[in-house]
Order: structure tokens, then sequence, then C-alpha cells
């Protein structure tokens, strides 16, 4: 008898499945958090209209997380939804890991068409501008570096706003 | 040096050249289909163009299900839905846009409502939102700039809100692009010069923006030098048939290669003034392409300096010196921005182009929320983009 041929069932990405989760947790309280604090992000989000949802999402079973403005304030909101207004989609696993931990910035990243848009395209740049600030709160000038077009300078009262975010913005979502 | 990872797709057959128009029944029947729509506009019908189309389904056993030459330079989704109920009404089973970007985009957003079997465009918007297979579609182009024949995006304006919707997927290209010089022949001149500079700066943009990868630097390249060489001397002299069939086939290279890289700046100041202020993309275009080009030097300088060649030609290129190579392809663009204002007018600042000076705020507001900006070598905030505008203004 010859060599018998069946279907094979993938592996799991268990590892970088849990990266992205635990990084989108973070960057979720962290968004949660600079809408509160950053002028920018703050005034990005307030020509957001009441209810407007945001999904970051891995394609194609996630991970994912929702971001809602509530009452005027932006929420994070974990895995609640799995659609809203706009959604950024990862196209797999490892797009979305490059951007995650993170080795690519974000025009990159839609420049190698490894993230895809679904939604008005002006609230997506909005969207982009506030994850552009949040990184220079989150990350440190040489990171930044390698992330974005341009490094914004980090007077007084931002990197105070840089220490609430990681201080209690990113552990208690404050 | 190659990008760490790029994507190209181009999927349209081009027919080019003399009588190329004549064997469109003969694609039309290897799609499979025999009554087409015609989507055109006054323009193109006053130019007497459509006698062309018509006659090339003589003897064809084909019936042209019905002509629609009624699209408006700002298309709109009400002009697509109209243009979706003639095409059920008349049994239609494929499309054919005969005309410049308007109603080549118009086209495409009807082969989206026929398609998806809806009667309501907006619900499509964005990136990848189409999944069903399209009608035939077929391009003739009769201006030389979009390539909207080659491109997998259009855009339309939503009547209700007032505002320029983006449609992009790949199912969006034609499957075949018709380029004959009979059809671009009767251009007026300030049209040839603005479509064409609409076409060069997809080529620079292209050619300097981030996703810039192998095979669209090819396209680039090449459209550049066919555009130097060809599109002063068809603003010159219309009937010049060589010079037009370079400029249809530049075009749709510039427009083979920015749906692939992108474009950047110039097109996002462009298309916010195009919105505020109703000037034409092409004379936008002209305007913004050497100031854009100046604004990204500090990033782009290499890329820049390279475009002299096509630019230029060989004894510009040997002669400069490696460091200046740069600042001459912009003076380059300057001089022939130059040329084809003395030539036909075509406007050189803002001011000229009739835009108010009080509206430059909206337009750097609406271009930092343009999504070609996201390709732009280098950041534009929004005072970034008010400098650049007042540059424009009055250079
Ligand atoms: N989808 C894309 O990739 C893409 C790219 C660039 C621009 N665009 C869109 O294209 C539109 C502009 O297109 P355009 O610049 O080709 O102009 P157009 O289609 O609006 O045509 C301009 C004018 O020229 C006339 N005309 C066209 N061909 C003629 C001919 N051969 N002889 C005489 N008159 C003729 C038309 O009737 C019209 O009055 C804009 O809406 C822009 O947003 C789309
Ligand atoms: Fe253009």
């Amino acid at each position: 008898m010859g060599k018998q041929y069946r279907p094979i069932t993938p592996g799991k990405k268990w590892f970088k499945a849990l990266v992205a989760k635990i990084v989108l947790i973070v960057l979720g309280r962290a968004f949660q958090s600079g809408a509160r604090h950053d002028p920018d992000i703050k005034k990005e989000v307030s020509a957001w209209p009441e209810g407007f949802i945001v999904i970051m999402n891995v394609l194609p079973f996630g991970p994912r997380m929702a971001l809602e403005k509530i009452n005027g304030r932006l929420k994070y909101r974990g895995t609640k939804y799995d659609d809203g207004d706009l959604v950024v989609n990862f196209k797999n696993l490892e797009c979305a890991f490059l951007v995650l931990t993170p080795q690519i910035g974000s025009a990159q990243a839609f420049a190698e068409r490894r993230m895809t848009v679904k939604g008005d395209i002006a609230y997506a740049m909005a969207f982009t501008r506030c994850l552009n600030t949040l990184l220079t709160l989150l990350y440190p000038k040489f990171i930044c570096k390698r992330l974005l077009k341009r490094v914004p300078p980090m007077p007084l009262k931002k990197l105070m706003v840089k220490v609430v975010v990681n201080v209690i913005g990113v552990p208690f979502g404050l | 040096m190659l990008p760490s990872y790029y994507e190209f797709f181009n999927p349209v057959k081009i027919l080019s050249g003399n009588k190329a128009l004549d064997n469109l029944p003969y694609e039309l029947d290897q799609l499979g289909v025999s009554r087409p729509i015609i989507v055109s506009d006054k323009g193109v019908v006053k130019a007497g163009l459509m006698k062309h189309v018509k006659a090339a389904f003589d003897s064809s056993g084909m019936t042209i299900g019905a002509i629609f030459d009624d699209v408006p330079p700002d298309s709109s989704s009400k002009v697509v839905n109209d243009i979706a109920v003639v095409y059920r009404e008349n049994g239609c089973d494929a499309i054919v846009a005969v005309g410049g970007g308007s109603p080549i985009d118009t086209a495409k957003g009807v082969n989206i409502v026929i398609s998806e079997n809806s009667d309501n465009l907006m619900e499509f918007e964005g990136a990848d939102r189409l999944k069903k297979p399209m009608q035939p579609f077929v391009v003739i182009p009769t201006t030389a700039g979009t390539g909207s024949e080659v491109t997998l995006a259009a855009v339309i304006k939503n009547t209700e809100k007032n505002v320029k919707m983006g449609f992009a997927s790949h199912l969006l290209f034609p499957k075949v692009a018709i380029l004959d010089p009979r059809m671009t022949i009767t251009m007026p001149p300030h049209i040839t010069a603005a479509t064409g500079m609409d076409a060069l700066s997809h080529a620079m943009e292209s050619y300097t923006c981030l996703q810039k990868n192998p095979l669209s630097d090819a396209y680039a390249f090449a459209a550049i030098k066919m555009i130097s060489e060809n599109l002063p001397k068809a603003v010159e002299d219309g009937n010049d048939e060589d010079a037009r069939s370079a400029m249809a086939n530049a075009s749709t290279m510039a427009g083979a290669a920015f749906s692939n890289s992108m474009c950047g700046m110039v097109h996002a100041l462009g298309h916010s003034v195009g919105a505020i202020c109703h000037i034409p993309h092409g004379m936008a275009m002209s305007i913004f392409l050497p100031i854009g080009l100046e604004y990204n030097l500090e990033k782009t300088e290499k890329y820049v300096a390279e475009l002299l060649l096509p630019l230029g030609g060989m004894e510009e290129y040997t002669k400069m010196p490696e460091e200046r190579r740069a600042a001459r392809t912009i003076v380059l663009v300057r001089k022939l921005q130059q040329n084809l204002y003395d030539l036909c007018g075509l406007p050189r600042n803002l001011k000229e182009a009739g835009v108010p000076r009080n509206k430059l705020e909206s337009i750097a507001q609406a271009a930092i929320n343009d999504g070609t900006l996201t390709f732009n070598p280098l950041e534009m905030d929004e005072k970034d983009a008010m400098n650049v505008l007042n540059e424009a203004y009055t250079w």
C-alpha cells in the first residue's frame, strides 16, 4: 500500500496569543487613563460621538479589545463587543505581535497592510494619533523613535501625565 | 533597498493604441456578457467621444443596455443609486465607464451596489468591505491623470453628509482598461495639464512614500519619464497622437504604482482643498507637488535625487553633482508648473486657483484626517499643514 494522506490540524500559538492579550489589556487601560489625563487624547476623543465604540482585533478569532465613549469619557470595555463603529483588524497573530510588542509603528503596519480598518477613515486617523500619543506615554524615547515619524517633546506637564498613566492608569484604569 | 514587506496587485488587462476601442465587444464577449450599461458625462458626449464607443458596437451582435451620460463632476452616492436603477430596468449585465476619474469612480460605485444587490452605496464605505463577485467592468479613460482604470479605490461624495467617501477593495479593479488615443485627443489644454500633473504626483508620491517597493518604483519611474517628455507637447498640440498615447500610458502606469504604494501629503492636502473649495483634483496636485517633495526631503532626498534622471534626462542627471540632484528635481517640477501656467494658465498657487484664504484652517483640519497622510514619510500635524498651506497660497 502507498503513503496515506490525511488532514492536518494546525497547532496553536498560545504564547503569542497570550502576549497579545496582555498588551491589549495594558493598552486599553492606558487608553482610558490617557483620555482622562492627556490633553491631546482628550481633545481627539471629545470629537467622537457619544456611544462610539472602537475595537482592536486580531483576525480571525481575537484576542481583541474594545473602547467605548460613555458619558463623554472613554472606557476600556475588555472583550465586551465584537463589532464597533471603528474596527482595527490585525490580519493575523504575527502582525499583531509585531505591532504590540512593539517592533513596528502603526504607520508602517498600515503601509505594509498588516492592519486594516473598518469604518470612517477620519476616525481611524484620529485613533492613530491617540495611539501614537499613548506610545510616547508608555515607552521611552529610544523605542518611540523607531515607532513614530516624529517623537514630540516631553515637557514637564506631559512627563507628569506619563507618570500618572503608568502608575495608576495601567494597574487600576484610573 | 527592499522594504521589509510589501504587497503588489494589478489584475487589469490593458489594451493600448490604434483602434484599441474597437476590441471592446470582443473583450465583453470574453467576459461572457453582451448588454453593458455605459456610464459617462456630458463633457465627454459634447466632445463627440460617445460616437466612437457606439461605432465600436456596430456589427457586433451586442446591445448597449443603456447610456447614462449625466455623471456630475462631484459624483455622489445619489447618482450611483440612480444609475443602479437604470442598470436593473434595462437588464444590463456589465458596466463600461467612459470618461475621466468622475465617471470611472461613479461606475465603481454602481458596480458595488449592483453586485452586493443593495440600493445604498453608503453601507460599503471603507476598506475591504466587499465580499460578492463583481459585474464585468471595463474602463475607457478619456483623461490622462487619475489612473483610476487600474486602481482599487473610488472616491464618491456622500450627498447626505456632504463629505467624500472612500472605497477600497481588490474587487473594485476593472477587468479591462482601453487606452485609445482618439479618446483623449479632445481634452482641452487646461484639463490635459491638470490631469497630467495628477499623474505626475501619483508617480512621484509613489516613489517617495512609505510603501514604495521595487514593482511600484518601476512603474513610477517609467511614468515620470513619459510625462516629462510628453505633457507639455500634449498641452501645446492636442492633436499630437503620440504625446496623447504616451500620457495615457504614463497615467496608467502611475496609477498602478500608487494603487499599491499609496500616496502621501500632496494627496491629503489635495483631497481636502477639492472637498472644501471644489477646485479640480489635478490643479490641486500641481500646486502641492513641489511643496510636498520639499517638505519630505529630510527623509526622501535620495529618492528625489534619483528622480532627476527620468524627469530631467540623462544629460541633466550626469552633469549635476549628486548632492544637488534632489533640489534640482524640485526646480524642474517648478519649471514644469510655470511652463503649464504659460501655456494654459494652470494655477501655480492656491490664490490663483481662487481658494479663499479664510478656508485654509478647515483645509488643514481635513488634511490631517485624510487616510493618505498615513503613508507620508514625515509627520504632518495641523500646524505643519497650516504652514504648508500658507506657503502654497502665494508661492
Ligand atoms: N480612484 C482613484 O484612484 C482616483 C485617483 C485620482 C483621482 N480620482 C478622482 O477622479 C476625479 C477627477 O477625475 P479627472 O481629473 O479625470 O476629471 P473628470 O472626470 O472630473 O473630468 C473633468 C472634465 O473633463 C471633461 N473631459 C473628460 N475627458 C474629456 C475629453 N477627452 N475631451 C473633452 N473633455 C473631457 C469632463 O467632461 C469633465 O468636464 C476626482 O473626483 C478624483 O477624486 C480618483
Ligand atoms: Fe490623484
